[in-house]
């Protein structure tokens, strides 16, 4: 039987937040949560967040957009959306009835593009948080990834502090040199929450055609395939900031996400795990509490970064 | 009627190969046959281990809706696929045994539906693209009680094409539906040489076509031009696509096709930065509108629809044809 302490015990503390679990739903793969609402009860989700948003609508690559990979798959959508104006007024209402907390991730080309959305997007109700996707090229700064450059990451994170009182989850890319400098950059800035890892840059080739078989070449790794990537990444943040961490990349199973937070994650999104199996979520959910029985804990704040090294 | 998806474990009832190339699995899930429609999928998964990861999509070759009274085969309801081996997942599927349990999740997308007024209809198929066709015939042809009223006015004609007689599917079944078949292959291995196309602009051409409908499902270059023919007779079509996918929901957004979005400015706007503006030592925010303009200016308006969600079917001159 579930009780009332088990509930409590998946409680968690991102920041300012409460939420009820640590599983939330990850960006790009969720929709705007109406495309699951069919399938799987989403309150009892600990967050959604909504697809990556911009300014203006954006159409997206070329397809194909798809490649599957051993565990793992590619995809090179082009960040794709409705663009901020046809979010509020189209997507936001319905978001509003689904009955979770809802993060709205976004992008953008310049500092100010990521100050304006934070400015138009920060008070507005129904809005729990923002996640800020840095995996973008900075057009003024010859195109290279925000995610990449530590100052960057800095100027973006504080510029959104500045505008807004919201909070601010930054989402840290993989494709870097060193994720736990990025990942203090974002701190300083202000960020209440660190999420990592965004997809890692992959290829896949046909062989006979000697073409790639992404329309864009290059897509985003994510799936199984890249679990012990993003493990070994929050494990090295969780050394070098003092905010909580929200891991991601490969989970599919209460197991992966538990190894998640004992390497120091207070939460977990789940990505791609949702399109081979819708019910991904409330599993993970139930084994986390299943496994919090078993163990004696009376929270998941005891299993946060309580990996046993020597 | 919109209704939701369901994820189960189905029972495999019956496998088949039906030719060297092609295969037909029949699944028992009363609780997706329920309220599958022609033209609509499921997504297959076909094991707990990572590889292949994804769900496999495939539309419903035959829709068998649980029966009031138990008889023989699936009273309980379930439907068929049809496959033919193309990549790993597939490979892994003709390993699938009877009384195995498989993971489907279903129906998904929008099926087929009738056109008021239209009482020629036109079937058209290539290849393993005839299959989901057989389900609407039957519907169509009234034998089931799904077709509210069937379509007793209506004329069903069937045209089906294949590169051999191994690549073509269905002549039976459509036999048995007491409707009569016309066939063309490439080699001329089975029906008229030619291809399924050839008999669709001979049919046209034949008979007056104002009642005329058409259903279409195939390889894209044979959908492109049955899409042109109807466009040439004016004939309204609907056409059923293929695309990888992901999720099956609408959610990834994996499966883009493009779909016309005349002259509006908003949806048509191209998006991507141009790759060119990685190092280079102008302004990109300058060059960035600039190519923009350039690209708004030559290229047609369009915007990536979702094969899984708006689709799989659509009205032919929904789609941008390249």
């Amino acid at each position: 039987m579930k009780s009332r302490n088990d509930d409590l015990a998946l409680q968690i503390s991102l920041g300012p937040l409460k939420l009820k679990n640590p599983v939330l739903a990850a960006s790009g793969t969720f929709g705007y949560g109406e495309e699951y609402a069919r399938l799987i009860s989403l309150r009892k989700l600990g967050a959604i967040v909504t697809k990556g948003l911009s300014l203006e609508p954006r159409k997206g690559n070329p397809p194909p957009r798809l490649a599957e990979t051993p565990a793992g798959m590619l995809n090179a959508i082009g960040l794709e959306n409705v663009g901020l104006k046809a979010f509020l007024s189209e997507k936001l209402p319905r978001l509003r009835k689904l009955g979770c907390p809802v993060f709205v991730n976004i992008f953008g080309n310049t500092i100010e593009d990521y100050a304006e959305m934070a400015r138009r997007l920060g008070d507005v109700e129904g809005i729990s948080g923002l996640e800020i996707n840095i995996s973008c090229p900075n057009l003024k700064a010859g195109g290279s990834l925000f995610a990449a450059d530590p100052k960057s990451v800095f100027q973006v994170t504080a510029k959104i502090r500045q505008t807004t009182a919201s909070f601010m989850m930054v989402k840290l890319s993989p494709n870097v040199a060193d994720i736990a400098k990025i990942a203090q950059a974002a701190e300083e800035g202000g960020a209440d929450a660190i999420s990592l890892i965004n997809t890692l840059v992959g290829l896949a080739i046909d062989v006979r055609t000697r073409t790639p078989i992404l329309g864009n070449i290059t897509g985003g790794l994510s799936g199984p395939a890249i679990k012990p990537v993003g493990l070994a990444m929050v494990w090295k943040v969780a050394q070098a900031v003092k905010v909580p961490i929200v891991g991601l990349g490969g989970i599919a199973t209460a197991e992966d996400a538990l190894e998640y937070l004992i390497a120091g994650a207070t939460a977990v999104q789940v990505g791609c795990a949702h399109f081979f199996d819708p019910r991904a979520p409330l599993k993970i959910i139930e084994g986390i509490s299943k496994y919090l029985k078993t163990h004696d804990l009376n929270g998941i704040s005891s299993l946060i970064g309580s990996l046993k090294t020597k | 009627m919109k209704t939701d998806p369901k994820e189960i474990k189905g029972i495999i009832v019956d496998h088949r190969r039906i030719t060297t190339e092609y295969y037909a699995l029949k699944i028992q899930a009363p609780e997706i046959a329920r309220t599958a429609r022609p033209g609509q999928f499921i997504m297959v998964r076909l094991d707990d281990l990572y590889d292949p990861l994804l769900r496999r999509p495939f539309s419903f070759s035959r829709i068998l809706p649980p029966r009031k009274k138990p008889g023989s085969g699936l009273a309980e309801g379930g439907f068929e696929i049809c496959y033919q081996v193309v990549g790993r997942g597939t490979a892994r599927m003709t390993r699938l045994r009877e009384g195995e349990r498989v993971d489907v999740l279903g129906p998904l997308g929008r099926g087929f539906w009738r056109e008021e007024g239209r009482e020629r209809l036109i079937l058209i198929g290539g290849g393993i693209g005839i299959a989901p066709l057989l389900p609407w015939a039957e519907e169509l042809k009234g034998k089931r009680g799904g077709a509210k009223g069937g379509a007793k006015k209506s004329r069903i004609e069937i045209l089906l094409g294949g590169k051999n007689a191994d690549r073509l599917l269905g002549v039976r079944e459509i036999k048995k539906m007491g409707l009569e078949p016309q066939v063309a292959t490439e080699d001329g291995s089975l029906g008229l040489p030619g291809t399924a196309t050839d008999l669709l602009e001979r049919d046209l051409l034949r008979q007056d076509h104002e009642s005329t409908v058409i259903y279409a499902c195939g390889p894209l270059g044979m959908l492109a031009r049955v899409a042109q023919i109807a466009e040439q007779f004016d004939v309204p079509c609907q056409v059923l696509l293929e695309s990888r996918m992901a999720c099956g929901v609408g959610a990834c957004l994996g499966c883009a096709v493009k779909i016309r979005a005349e002259g509006k400015e908003e949806e048509g706007h191209p998006s991507s930065p141009p790759k060119s503006l990685c190092g280079s030592g102008e302004d990109p925010e300058t060059i960035l509108r600039e190519e923009m303009a350039a690209r708004i200016s030559a290229a047609p308006f369009f915007r990536y629809g979702r094969v899984c969600k708006e689709g799989p079917v659509f009205r032919a001159q929904e789609i941008l044809w390249e």
